[in-house]
C-alpha cells in the first residue's frame, strides 16, 4: 500500500510543469554559477602564487637578519567555491616578525587587487542552494495536504484501510526523491565542472567535506518541505498556503539573517575598552624603551646611539613603533642593513652584537607580555560579537545551513584562525632557529660586510587545512540542530494531520 | 475603469497578503529607523571629531609659519556622512573616508618635500569578522523585499480570474480590454503602494523624532525622489507579474514562474555578473606600479642630483630644491591618481555590466539620491583635489603679499615664515551636489523606464490577443 502511495505521489510530482521549471533553473543557476567560481578560485589562486614568489624573492635580498622580510601569503581554499565563507573578505597577506604575535587582524589584503571590487558581493553554491532549494520546497509541499483537501481526494484516500501516517511518509519520501533529482544531478555537474578545472586538487579528505556538504544540503531542503507541509496541513485552501509559505520563506531566508546582523550590537562599549588595552601595551612597551636607553647609557661605546660611533660605508638602519589602535597594534620595529665600515671597528661592533644580544629577546619577551593582554581583548572585541551574532543566525534554517557548511568547507572562523595559529607557530620556530644560530649576537644581525645571511637553511612555512574530522566536530552541533529541527516539524505536521477533520 | 481599480483594492485590502505584507514592511522599516538613530550620531560624533583635528592641525602650523602650511599640507581631509545613510548604504564599509593631502618625504631638517595627496589603497573593513549580510538599508527593503511583495500581489491578477471565470464576465461588458489591464495594474499599484507609504511614513516620523538628526529640506526632496523611485521600480515587476499572469494558465504555475525569475533577476543576477566581471580589464598590478613608481622617481633624482644636495644655500641651489620638491610631490600625485583612475575605470565597467539587473540599477539610483556609495565617493575625492589646487594658490598668494620673500616655495630659506591667521586658511567642506548626482543617474533612471515600458507593451499586446 505505502508503495503504491509513494508511486502515486512520485508520478503526481514528477510530470508537473514546476518540476520541469525546477529541474532547469537549478541546471541554469548552478552551471553557470559555478564556471564563474571555478575562474574567481583560478584567479585567486593565481594572485597567491605570485605573492609567494615575490615574498620569497624580497626574503633573498635581505642580506641581514634584522631586516629580513618575511612574508606568508595565505592561499585561497578551495571549497570556498560551496561556502566562501570568510575567505575572500579577509586579510590575504602576513608579516612574520620576531616582536609581534601576528593574527588575523594584522593581515592586509595583498596588493594586486582592486579595492574597489570589494564592494560587489560575492556568490557561491550553498548560496543558491540557500535561496533555490528552499523556495523548490516550499512550492512542491504548500498544495500537498491543502490540494488534497480541495480537490475532495485526501477523504478517499482514507476510505481505504490506510493510516494517516503512512500517508504523511509517502507523501514526504516522494517529493523529497523528486527534489533530490535537480539537488544532486547539479552537486554532480558542479563536481564535474570542477575535477575538469586543472587548478583544483581536491584530496579525499574533500571529498568528505563536500560529501557532508550535501548532507547539510539534504537536510536543509527537508526542513522547508516539512515546514512547507505543516502550513499546507493547517490550512484550508491552496491559495492562503501558498501566500503564507512565501511569506515564511521571505522572512527565513531572506530578511532574518540580513536583519539579525544589523540589529544585534555588543552591549559593552568597545571605544573605550579599547583605547585603555591601547594605552596599556604602549605603557608595557615605553617600559621597554626606558630599559632599551638604559642599557646604551650604560655602555660608553654605544653613548645612545648603537650606530652612532661606527663610521659606515653605506647601508641604512631604522628603529619606530608600528602602531594602529583600532587592532590594539603597537610594536618597535628596527632593523639595519650596514654594507661595510671604514675603519674596522671591531671592538665597536663587539659592542654592538652585544646590544643586540640583549635587546633581541627583551622584545620577544615584550612581544610575548603584550600579546599576553592582547589575546583576550580581541576575543573580546571581535570573535565574540561575531558569535553571538552566528547564534542568532541559527533561529533561521537558512542560518544554520550556512554555518554548518562554513565549518565543513573550513571557511568559517575557526578555519580562518587555524592558519594563523600556524603562522603564529611559524614565527615561533623562526625565533628558535634564530637562537640555534645565535643570530641576536652575530655580527650577521645588523651587517653583511663579512657575509650576509643565507635564507635557505630558515624552517620553510607550511600549512595543512584542518583534518576532516575536526571539521566534522565543528559542524556537528549545527547539523544536529538541523536534524532535530527535521523531527520536530515531522513530529508537528503527523499530530496536525491526524487531529484533523477531513 | 476606475470600477475595476477599486474592486481590485477591495479584494486585496481584505486579504492575507495585504496584512502579511504590512506587518513585514512595517518591521522592516522600523529595523532599519532604529539602526539608523543609533549608528548615525556615532558617525557624525567621528567626522565631526576628525573635522576639528584636521582644523586645530592647520591652526597650529598657520600660527608658526607659511613654510609650514606649505610643507605639512592640510592634512587628512573627511568624506561628510550622509543624513540620508538609511536609504543606501552603498558599500560605505569598504570605501575609504579619507584622502590623505599631507605626507611630506623627508631625508632631513633641509630637505623636506611639501605634501601631496594620496588616495588610501586599504579597504577599512578587514577588521570585521561577523558573518556577511546584506545591509539593511530601503535599498533592500525596495530591491528584494517590496519587488516580491508585488509579484506575490499580481501572479494571480488575470489568471485567478480566468480560473474562477469572472474574466469572461469582465470581458462581455462594454469596457475595452487595455482598460481593464491599466484598472488592473492601477489597483495593484495602490494596494501595494498603501502598505509601503505606510511603512515609510512609520521610518520617517521615528527618523525626524530624533532630536540630533536634522534632515534639512534637500535631503526630503531627495527622499521623495526616492521614494518616486521606489514606485517606479515596483511598477516594473507589478507589469512582469501581469504579463506572466496573463500568458499561464493557472495561477499556482504562475507564480512558480514568477517566483524562479525573481529569484534568478533579483538574487543571481547582480551576483554571478559581479563574479564575472573580475575579469575584465584588471587594473594595473601593484608590482608594476611601483617598478614604474621607483623608475619615474630615480629619473627625477638624477635630473636633480647635482644642484639639490649640496651643503651652500644660494638662490641657485634653493631655486633648484623648490622645483625639485614641487616635481617629486606632482609625480607622487600623478602617479597616484593614475592608480586610481585605473581602479576607478575597472570598477565603473564592472558597474556597467551588473546593470542589467533592475535591482542594481535601483540600487545604484538609490545610492546617488542618498549621497553613499561609489559616485559619491569619486565626488568627495573630486572635492578634494579642487581643494588641493584651491590650498596650493592660496600659498603661492599669501607668499606673493610678502616682500622679503624669495618666492620659492617649499624651501625654508625661500620662503615668507610670517605666521599666518588660520581663519584666512582655505578650510575644506564636503559638500553634496544634487544636479551632478542627475547627470550620472539620468541614465538608470531612463534605463529603469524602458524597462517598465517595454514589459508594459509586452503585457498589453499579450493580454489583447489572450483567448478567455
Amino acid at each position: 500500500m505505502m508503495l503504491t502511495l509513494i508511486r502515486r505521489e512520485l508520478l503526481d510530482n514528477l510530470m508537473t510543469f514546476r518540476f520541469a521549471v525546477a529541474v532547469f533553473i537549478m541546471l541554469f543557476l548552478v552551471v553557470a554559477n559555478t564556471a564563474v567560481l571555478i575562474k574567481d578560485y583560478e584567479r585567486r589562486l593565481a594572485g597567491h602564487k605570485t605573492e609567494v614568489q615575490k615574498s620569497r624573492k624580497y626574503m633573498l635580498e635581505g642580506k641581514t637578519y634584522s631586516v629580513g622580510e618575511l612574508n606568508i601569503d595565505r592561499p585561497p581554499n578551495p571549497l570556498s567555491i560551496f561556502n566562501v565563507g570568510l575567505d575572500k573578505r579577509l586579510g590575504n597577506e602576513i608579516w612574520v616578525y620576531y616582536g609581534h604575535v601576528p593574527t588575523l587582524w594584522d593581515a592586509e589584503k595583498h596588493s594586486s587587487q582592486n579595492p574597489f571590487m570589494n564592494i560587489l558581493s560575492s556568490i557561491d553554491i550553498v548560496f543558491i542552494f540557500e535561496g533555490v532549494l528552499s523556495l523548490l520546497a516550499l512550492i512542491f509541499a504548500y498544495d500537498t495536504l491543502a490540494g488534497e483537501y480541495e480537490r475532495g481526494t485526501l477523504r478517499l484516500v482514507l476510505t481505504h484501510p490506510v493510516s494517516r501516517g503512512h500517508i504523511l511518509v509517502a507523501k514526504y519520501i516522494s517529493a523529497m526523491v523528486c527534489l533530490l533529482v535537480p539537488l544532486l544531478m547539479n552537486l554532480i555537474l558542479a563536481m564535474f565542472l570542477l575535477t575538469t578545472s586543472a587548478s583544483f586538487s581536491l584530496s579525499m579528505h574533500d571529498f568528505l567535506r563536500i560529501g557532508g556538504i550535501i548532507f547539510a544540503s539534504i537536510a536543509y531542503l527537508s526542513v522547508f518541505y516539512l515546514i512547507g507541509m505543516l502550513i499546507s496541513a493547517m490550512t484550508r485552501r491552496t491559495s492562503t498556503a501558498l501566500m503564507l509559505s512565501m511569506f515564511v520563506w521571505g522572512f527565513l531566508v531572506l530578511v532574518y539573517p540580513n536583519m539579525i546582523v544589523a540589529v544585534i550590537q555588543p552591549s559593552n562599549p568597545p571605544e573605550e575598552r579599547r583605547a585603555s588595552v591601547h594605552n596599556h601595551i604602549k605603557q608595557i612597551w615605553e617600559e621597554f624603551e626606558r630599559e632599551r636607553k638604559q642599557f646604551l647609557a650604560t655602555d660608553r661605546h654605544l653613548e645612545g646611539d648603537p650606530y652612532g660611533n661606527m663610521r659606515w660605508r653605506g647601508g641604512y638602519n631604522f628603529e619606530h613603533f608600528q602602531d594602529k589602535a583600532s587592532v590594539l597594534q603597537h610594536y618597535y620595529y628596527a632593523g639595519a642593513e650596514i654594507d661595510g665600515f671604514h675603519e674596522e671597528p671591531e671592538s665597536q661592533a663587539l659592542h654592538v652584537q652585544n646590544y643586540h644580544r640583549f635587546l633581541v629577546p627583551l622584545i620577544i619577551d615584550t612581544a610575548e607580555r603584550t600579546w599576553r593582554i592582547r589575546k583576550p581583548v580581541l576575543e573580546e572585541l571581535f570573535i565574540l560579537p561575531a558569535t553571538i551574532d552566528r547564534a542568532w543566525l541559527r533561529l533561521s534554517p537558512t542560518g544554520i545551513y550556512d554555518v554548518a557548511t562554513q565549518a565543513l568547507a573550513g571557511t568559517d572562523l575557526q578555519g580562518m584562525q587555524d592558519f594563523f595559529t600556524a603562522v603564529q607557530q611559524h614565527r615561533q620556530s623562526v625565533i628558535d632557529y634564530y637562537y640555534d644560530k645565535n643570530a641576536f649576537g652575530s655580527r650577521q644581525w645588523f651587517s653583511f660586510d663579512k657575509e650576509a645571511v643565507d635564507w635557505n637553511t630558515l624552517p620553510q612555512f607550511s600549512f595543512q587545512r584542518s583534518g576532516i574530522s575536526l571539521n566534522v566536530q565543528r559542524a556537528l552541533p549545527d547539523l544536529f540542530l538541523l536534524l532535530t529541527l527535521n523531527i520536530v516539524l515531522f513530529i508537528g505536521v503527523f499530530l496536525i494531520f491526524v487531529r484533523r477533520e477531513v | 475603469m476606475w470600477h475595476i481599480t477599486k474592486r481590485e483594492i477591495y479584494d486585496n485590502l481584505n486579504s492575507l497578503r495585504f496584512a502579511l505584507t504590512t506587518v513585514l514592511l512595517l518591521a522592516l522599516m522600523l529595523t532599519n529607523a532604529i539602526v539608523h538613530l543609533r549608528e548615525h550620531p556615532n558617525r557624525v560624533e567621528k567626522y565631526n571629531k576628525a573635522v576639528t583635528a584636521y582644523q586645530s592641525r592647520l591652526a597650529s602650523y598657520a600660527n608658526e609659519s607659511l613654510y609650514l602650511l606649505a610643507q605639512q599640507g592640510p592634512g587628512d581631509l573627511h568624506k561628510k556622512p550622509s543624513p540620508l545613510h538609511f536609504c543606501a548604504e552603498g558599500g560605505d564599509s569598504f570605501l575609504s573616508g579619507t584622502v590623505n593631502a599631507g605626507d611630506p618625504f623627508g631625508y632631513s631638517e633641509d630637505m623636506t618635500g611639501v605634501w601631496k595627496l594620496s588616495y588610501p589603497s586599504v579597504t577599512p573593513n578587514l577588521e570585521n569578522v561577523r558573518p556577511d549580510a546584506i545591509k539593511l538599508d530601503w535599498g533592500f527593503i525596495i530591491g528584494y523585499v517590496l519587488s516580491l511583495v508585488a509579484l506575490l500581489f499580481t501572479f494571480d491578477i488575470i489568471s485567478g480570474e480566468r480560473e474562477r471565470g469572472t474574466l469572461r464576465l469582465i470581458l462581455a461588458n462594454a469596457i475595452p480590454r487595455h482598460t481593464v489591464l491599466i484598472g488592473k495594474f492601477l489597483g495593484a499599484l495602490i494596494s501595494v503602494s498603501i502598505p509601503f507609504m505606510l511603512s515609510v511614513l512609520m521610518n520617517l516620523l521615528v527618523i525626524s523624532t530624533a532630536s540630533n538628526l536634522h534632515l534639512n529640506a534637500e535631503a526630503w526632496g531627495r527622499l521623495g525622489i526616492i521614494f518616486f523611485i521606489a514606485i517606479l521600480y515596483m511598477s516594473l515587476f507589478l507589469v512582469l507579474g501581469l504579463l506572466v499572469s496573463t500568458r499561464v494558465r493557472q495561477s499556482a504555475v504562475s507564480l512558480v514562474v514568477l517566483l524562479l525569475v525573481w529569484v534568478t533577476l533579483v538574487v543571481f543576477m547582480p551576483n554571478t555578473l559581479a563574479s564575472m566581471t573580475g575579469e575584465f580589464s584588471p587594473s594595473m598590478l601593484s608590482g608594476e606600479f611601483w617598478k614604474r613608481y621607483r623608475q619615474l622617481h630615480q629619473e627625477l633624482d638624477e635630473k636633480y642630483e647635482d644642484r639639490v644636495w649640496t651643503d651652500e644655500s644660494d638662490t641657485q641651489t634653493l631655486t633648484a630644491r623648490s622645483e625639485y620638491f614641487a616635481k617629486h610631490a606632482a609625480l607622487d600625485e600623478r602617479l597616484n591618481e593614475d592608480r586610481l583612475s585605473l581602479q576607478i575605470d575597472q570598477f565603473r565597467h564592472a558597474r556597467s555590466i551588473i546593470r542589467v539587473s533592475p535591482v542594481t540599477i535601483v540600487q545604484h539610483l538609490l545610492e546617488s539620491f542618498a549621497g553613499t556609495g561609489f559616485e559619491r565617493h569619486l565626488q568627495f575625492v573630486e572635492n578634494t583635489q579642487r581643494y588641493a589646487h584651491q590650498f596650493r594658490g592660496f600659498i603661492v598668494d599669501t607668499d606673493r603679499a610678502d616682500p622679503e620673500s624669495l618666492h620659492l616655495i617649499g624651501v625654508r630659506e625661500g620662503m615668507s615664515e610670517k605666521p599666518v591667521s588660520p581663519k584666512s586658511v582655505p578650510k575644506f567642506e564636503d559638500t553634496l551636489n544634487l544636479n551632478e548626482d542627475f547627470n550620472t543617474t539620468a541614465m538608470e533612471l531612463l534605463l529603469l523606464v524602458l524597462f517598465v515600458m517595454v514589459l508594459m507593451s509586452g503585457a498589453y499586446l499579450a493580454f489583447v490577443r489572450v483567448e478567455v
